[in-house]
């Protein structure tokens, strides 16, 4: 969520409310946090299970104090996966401003080059350790929460529409990325090929839900973030046209009211349409095609910049969470005999509200599990 | 044919659907279309058609069989399979018009008797019945000239330049057409062919 | 209490040892104000943790770290139960100014001056914790969700109150034939397990049950509140959960639709009666239907009846037509729709009622004749397309919130009393478009819910739940979907928004882990989000007081009654410790006892204001804690630079930041003040909720009070400000800086 720019439908901030429980969990001496750490094993019962946990390397130790003496001393830069690679950033690197823990790490691929030595020179406190190696240990708990959250779908599988051949095709988590204030971009929306602000964008619902060949359920959440996006683009430019491309408009309960209003704007056009495809263009840039369900027109549509609505995946936890995972990889327990749940997007396609909602219930479940 | 599909009387009738679903292959898997235009968008051939695929499939639940059945989307579509790889419900979208063309041929529909598609298709048949091969040049001269000679006349002056072009590049050969060996045992394949139709057709409802 | 023994202690790590000298800094602490100070290169070190240790040990009980931000480190520098107070010299002086400047240096130092300031002035909070405090949840409502709430706040230990109104638990849900699936595949409609609910709540000995009552009355606060109920008794309880459901839209209304004209067209919940009776026949001859249309959105997404999608309905009535299916091959079964919404995994059960034959139109119902002809604006065919031969029409009509007690006569209260119920924010307010601006969009027209309220509680701002828009009493907050104004009271279900069996289910057991906080957190005294776990609170000086009634007006929590004699009375667990009380008070008798009026006045006036021969203006930034202070935080991570004439104190909510702060920081010289706060408003993003909105408020009539002090009303700037807003803050401090050089300086400095 740190990686999101807006919330719908209040278009505010994640950060702020991300702040709250930062610094709840920094308050707190009964939360323990491990990062760069994966489950490798859960074995046990209710109210007794091992938890076998993997922890990756950092290179930098707990006395890391964040001044940034590191990620200056070195030119080595690699890709930002906080950014969805769509920028570059030193190889020794706070992965964002809010990070938490407020701590450096070091990318692996530096390791073994001069680069490395230079950034170990550079830290006054002597806390970087080039050593460090996997561990493995194992925790002692009542009861587990997953709270694995998602992955974006690999848009490159959806191979109409291209987006490994076309730069000013990108995804909606590319989008959040390339519209926030501390985005590769600094906020500023622009076509990738040329980083000129785009005038005429298009969104594309669906891109890999709702589909057999892709991701058979809906991701629930991709309609609204859409109405959020053709905000940011109404945001920054008064001349630019939105057109989402949708099946259903799924805006549910009082988010009605969002799509609304967005599409109160008439520079912001619905189609109902799922675009069969996204042809280069003769500028190279695309143009999505497809069939105009209402109109039965058949268009093809030159767009600066085409934002696929691409849903959510869950963070694969087959085989290790210790509780049955349904045909697309939700984790759903079977029943209070077990002392496992699961909350947020690894119960199920969830927008914010409705994750902290579930995570609020299974906090509860776990509870009980341990009394 | 021993039945006819029922025909409707009011919008929406779902018997005429209902037999579609039933009996055309992949007419269950048609239950599933959720409209949402990936097929008629995929169609090279789109623009030539009346309805295209996703209109037509809606037609079937409106029940509009007469317009479904002599629409002309069921004889232009040329098999590339877009839509059916890219369908998101599974849909095997050319193939039910295929199946679709077949029930306008059997229930007599007149798009489907003087369609281009259908006198091409004669032609192809012809061919391969005759020879045992689809000999290019046989079945052009038979769809040039079903219409009468002088129309075949016309159309075979229209294809003048393409075909010399053709022979240029060594795709049309000039010598004679020539059978296949054994051509008792293609029609015995053809007439086993044409008995598992029957039998296919018979156990419709 | 032993008197206060302070230790300073710097660090001249992370580059501020380079930037400004520690040794003039040291000497603010022990010449300016005689405490005693130790430096150290890395202080969050061990071995400089270890200094401050052994000083603790020596004595010393409170203290000053002068070094990062105080949102790092937060875990090293927690020494047991000792206070510390931190000041920043990292993030917010040497990151984001340069080096070895004298303005640089006087930022650092006044810094120093303001900490030391604060650690005088403040004093811990102990815990106000008296008398008893219960430990029972009450349910409201025993329907579905309130079912839930009660078995699983049973399940954590806890003894549960339920109370239903109806003579018989089960609400709504009881009525249902089956429901949807909410586990794998998610194919079929699953048996109602309501039945078994009710069974396990009657048979759980921590759940006691009270049908046919309704909550009568309603006073005190999260631990202790008394209710009194429709029956004659009373009872203390700890927290609520109000689960009172959803009541179906009255198909009456939509008589373009057929309601009323003929017997066989009926509503969803009907239908759903007729499915648990048996099968399902028409009213007007007994026969079994051939032919049933679905209409999507009865009164739903409509702005002359229900503005929003009441979310469940498409997934109903994919189950009613299931059932229907099952029940007879033969039927043909039509759902009418405009967006067809099954969100999720319940994508699978729209997929299994398109396999079983059941038609979907897109299109827009226009009427319903009394011959039952549905008239389809076909938009897939793109014809106005008669249906005919209908036997059934089955209107999928939306949910309405039980966010009163419509059964019971509205009572009267004041005008000022029925606040809450109205809409708190526009969810159609235009966003913003560059240029010209969003086209308005006219909102449906809200009106007031009828009927009783809920909890009729005894509260100084009105009897009723505060209301959000149409009539839900939901929290604004994406993040934090439980935050509720008036604390301990968690609302769960349909009556919040609208959801189906399983989301309510879910969203039951949430409510109720809230409320078992909230009963946990007043036996400690502890404040609840978003200040969770503070201890310090209000306390009015009622000597002082003149009965102005600003504080009980304004708490944005409800938490300060007024007594008989009119004095301001606060409800200690209800308070979230915002200081927005504080903030209205206009004789400065409301503190709390680490953060007051005059220890922020006192903070204020440390610092030093240079004269204006010297060309070094000062404006002072209260900055919202939550979201400005972070940003200004990350300018200094991004190394973003910043004017070196601001100082900034960090502020509760800027709801607490009184008039009178402001005309003291002018009357001693500062040039100007920039209050840095979250969005008010529509999309406000106050924690607070009113906080940011009362303090821009109150400083729109800031111009007089500078008049009378003949200065420029400029002088004094609301900023809004958001967390993620570090790139955008240099320039918004520039402008105001700037600006402020054109006045010149204020001529109170030196006075």
């Amino acid at each position: 969520m740190a990686q999101l720019n807006r919330y719908f439908p209040k278009l505010c901030h994640p950060t702020c409310g991300l702040e709250i429980n930062f610094q709840r969990i920094r308050r707190n001496p009964k939360v323990k946090v491990f990062t760069l750490a994966s489950v490798a094993a859960v074995t046990g019962e209710r109210g007794d299970y091992t938890v076998t946990v993997r922890q990756a390397p950092r290179y930098v130790k707990a006395n890391c104090t964040a001044c940034g003496d590191c990620a200056r001393a070195t030119e080595m830069k690699v890709q930002n996966q906080f950014d969805y690679n769509l920028g570059k950033v030193s190889a020794a690197y706070l992965p964002h401003e809010m990070a938490f823990p407020m701590r450096y790490v070091i990318a692996p691929q530096v390791l073994g080059t001069p680069e490395a030595e230079r950034i170990k020179a550079a830290c006054k406190y002597d806390a970087v350790d080039l050593d460090e190696k996997e561990s493995t240990f194992d925790l002692h708990v009542g009861a587990i929460v997953w709270a694995t959250g998602w992955q974006p779908y690999d848009a490159a599988r959806i191979s109409p529409y291209r987006y490994a051949y076309l730069k000013d095709v990108i995804t909606n988590v590319e989008m959040e990325r390339l519209a926030a204030p501390n985005g590769p971009t600094q906020g500023k929306i622009v076509r990738p090929s040329d980083g000129v602000a785009p005038k005429k964008v298009a969104l594309i619902q669906c891109a890999g839900s709702r589909d057999y060949n892709h991701l058979e359920y809906c991701s629930r959440i991709c309609c609204l973030a859409s109405m959020k996006h053709a905000a940011y683009m109404r945001e920054q430019s008064a001349e630019a046209t939105v057109d989402i491309y949708y099946i259903d408009i799924r805006a549910h309960d009082k988010l009605e009211a969002f799509y609304r209003k967005v599409v109160n704007d008439p520079h912001v056009r619905l189609i109902k349409s799922k675009p069969a495809e996204i042809k280069i263009g003769p500028d190279g840039g695309p143009v999505v095609c497809g069939e105009n369900t209402i109109t039965r027109e058949i268009y093809a549509e030159p767009y600066d910049l085409v934002v696929l609505a691409t849903g959510m995946q869950p963070a694969g936890v087959e085989g290790v969470s210790g509780a049955p995972v349904d045909a697309y990889g939700f984790i759903v327990p079977e029943d209070e005999t077990q002392g496992i749940f699961s909350a947020g997007v690894a119960s199920g396609p969830l927008d914010v509200s409705m994750s902290v909602q579930s995570a609020t219930a299974a906090a509860l479940k776990a509870i009980q599990a341990i009394r | 044919m021993t039945t006819m599909s029922p025909t409707p009387t009011r919008p929406y009738d779902l018997g005429f659907t209902r037999w579609v679903y039933q009996n055309i292959d992949g007419g269950d898997r048609m239950a599933l279309c959720m409209q949402c235009g990936v097929c008629s968008g995929s169609c090279p051939l789109s623009t030539t058609m009346d309805n295209g695929p996703r209109k037509t499939f809606m037609m079937i639940r409106a029940g509009m069989k007469d317009a479904v059945l002599k629409s002309d989307t069921l004889w232009n579509c040329v098999s590339c399979y877009n839509c059916v790889v890219r369908c998101p419900r599974h849909v095997p979208v050319a193939y039910i018009l295929h199946e679709l063309a077949t029930l306008a041929v059997r229930e007599g529909y007149a798009p489907a008797r003087t369609s281009e598609t259908n006198k091409f298709v004669k032609g192809f048949t012809w061919s391969f019945e005759t020879f045992g091969r689809t000999d290019e040049r046989i079945i052009s001269l038979f769809y040039y000239f079903q219409d009468g000679f002088v129309a075949g006349i016309k159309k075979l002056l229209a294809f003048k330049s393409i075909a010399f072009a053709f022979v240029k590049v060594g795709r049309l050969p000039l010598g004679l057409p020539h059978r296949i060996k054994n051509r008792g045992e293609l029609k015995k394949m053809l007439a086993a062919a044409a008995a598992i139709e029957a039998r296919h057709t018979a156990g419709r409802k | 209490m032993s008197p206060k023994n302070t230790g300073v202690y710097l660090c001249s790590g992370c580059g501020i040892g380079d930037a400004v000298s520690m040794g003039s800094l040291e000497k603010i602490a022990t010449k300016e104000f005689k405490k005693s100070c130790k430096t150290n290169a890395c202080l969050c070190g061990e071995e400089g943790l270890e200094t401050i240790r052994a000083d603790l040990a020596g004595g010393v009980n409170q203290v000053v770290i002068a070094a990062c931000s105080p949102r790092a480190m937060t875990d090293r520098f927690r020494f047991n139960g000792t206070q510390v107070i931190r000041t920043n010299l990292r993030e917010q002086v040497v990151w984001s100014h340069p080096a070895n400047d004298e303005d640089t240096q006087m930022m650092a130092e006044d810094n120093i001056r303001i900490a030391i300031t604060e650690a005088a002035k403040s004093t811990p909070p102990e815990p106000k914790v008296e008398g008893e405090y219960s430990q029972v949840v009450l349910v409201v409502g025993g329907g579905h969700s309130g079912l839930t709430a009660a078995r699983e706040a049973s399940k954590a230990g806890y003894e549960v109150l339920l109370v239903e109104r109806a003579s018989q638990l089960g609400g709504m849900a009881a009525k249902w034939s089956k429901r949807m699936p909410v586990r794998p595949p998610y194919q079929d409609p699953q048996p109602n397990t309501v039945a078994t609910l009710v069974k396990a709540v009657e048979a759980d000995s921590r759940i006691t049950v009270k049908t046919g009552c309704t909550v009568a009355k309603t006073s005190g606060m999260p631990g202790r509140f008394t209710v009194e109920f429709s029956d004659g008794s009373s009872q203390t309880v700890g927290a609520f959960v109000v689960a009172t459901g959803w009541r179906p839209y009255d198909a009456r209304k939509l008589g373009h639709l057929g309601y009323g004209v003929s017997p066989d067209v009926v509503t969803n919940v009907e239908m759903e009666e007729m499915l648990a009776k048996g099968p399902v026949v028409r009213r007007s001859d007994g026969k079994a239907p051939g032919v049933v249309v679905f209409v999507q959105c009865a009164g739903s997404r409509d702005p002359n009846h229900l503005p929003y999608c009441s979310s469940v309905c498409c997934g109903v009535s994919i189950k009613q037509a299931l059932q229907l299916r099952e029940a007879d091959p033969q039927v043909m079964v039509y759902i009418v729709y405009e967006e067809l919404r099954t969100p999720g995994v319940a994508e699978e059960f729209y997929r299994t009622a398109q396999r079983s034959g059941v038609i979907f139109i897109k299109g827009t119902v226009k009427t319903v004749d009394a011959a039952l002809t549905v008239t389809v604006d076909d938009a897939m065919l793109q014809q106005e397309i008669p249906l005919s031969g209908v036997d059934m029409v089955v209107l999928a009509t939306g949910m309405v919130p039980n966010s009163t007690n419509v059964e019971a006569e509205a009572p009267e209260v004041e005008e000022e009393k029925l606040r809450p119920l109205k809409s708190d924010i526009n969810p159609y307010a235009p966003f913003a478009v560059a240029g010209t601006g969003a086209p308005p969009l006219t909102p449906p027209e809200e009106k007031l819910p009828e009927g009783a309220p809920l909890l009729n509680l005894q509260y100084r701002q009105g009897p009723h739940l505060p209301m959000l828009a149409h009539g839900f009493p939901d929290s604004h907050y994406i993040c934090f979907p439980y935050e509720t104004r008036r604390s301990g009271i968690y609302v769960a279900g349909p009556v919040r928004r609208p959801m189906d069996m399983g989301e309510a289910a879910e969203d039951a057991t949430g409510a109720t882990m809230k409320a078992i906080q909230a009963i946990h957190n007043a036996a400690y005294g502890l404040a609840l989000h978003p200040r969770a776990g503070d201890l310090s609170l209000p306390i009015i000086g009622l000597n002082q007081c003149t009965k102005c009634r600003r504080c009980t007006v304004e708490c944005p929590f409800g938490a300060i009654d007024e007594t008989d004699q009119g004095f301001p009375q606060v409800n200690s667990t209800r308070c979230r410790r915002c200081g927005t009380c504080m903030g209205a008070c206009p004789v400065r008798t409301i503190s709390f006892t680490n953060y007051t009026v005059d220890m922020l006045g006192s903070m204020i006036k440390a610092v030093n204001i240079p004269d204006e021969t010297e060309e070094k203006p000062r404006i002072l930034v209260l900055a919202c804690e939550n979201d400005a202070y972070p940003a200004l935080d990350m300018m200094g991570i991004a190394r973003h630079q910043f004017s070196a004439h601001i100082r900034i104190i960090p502020v509760r909510c800027l709801g607490s930041v009184s008039m009178l702060l402001i005309s003291d920081a002018l009357s001693v010289g500062y040039d100007g003040v920039m209050l840095m706060g979250c969005k008010p408003g529509d999309d406000y993003q106050c924690h607070f909720i009113k906080g940011s909105g009362i303090a821009k408020e109150r400083m729109s009539k800031v111009g007089d009070t500078l008049k009378s002090m003949a200065l420029e009303a400029e002088r004094v700037t609301v900023a809004e400000v958001s967390i993620a807003d570090s790139g955008r803050l240099p320039k918004v401090i520039q402008d105001f800086v700037e600006m402020l050089d054109t006045f010149g300086p204020n001529p109170f400095k030196g006075f």
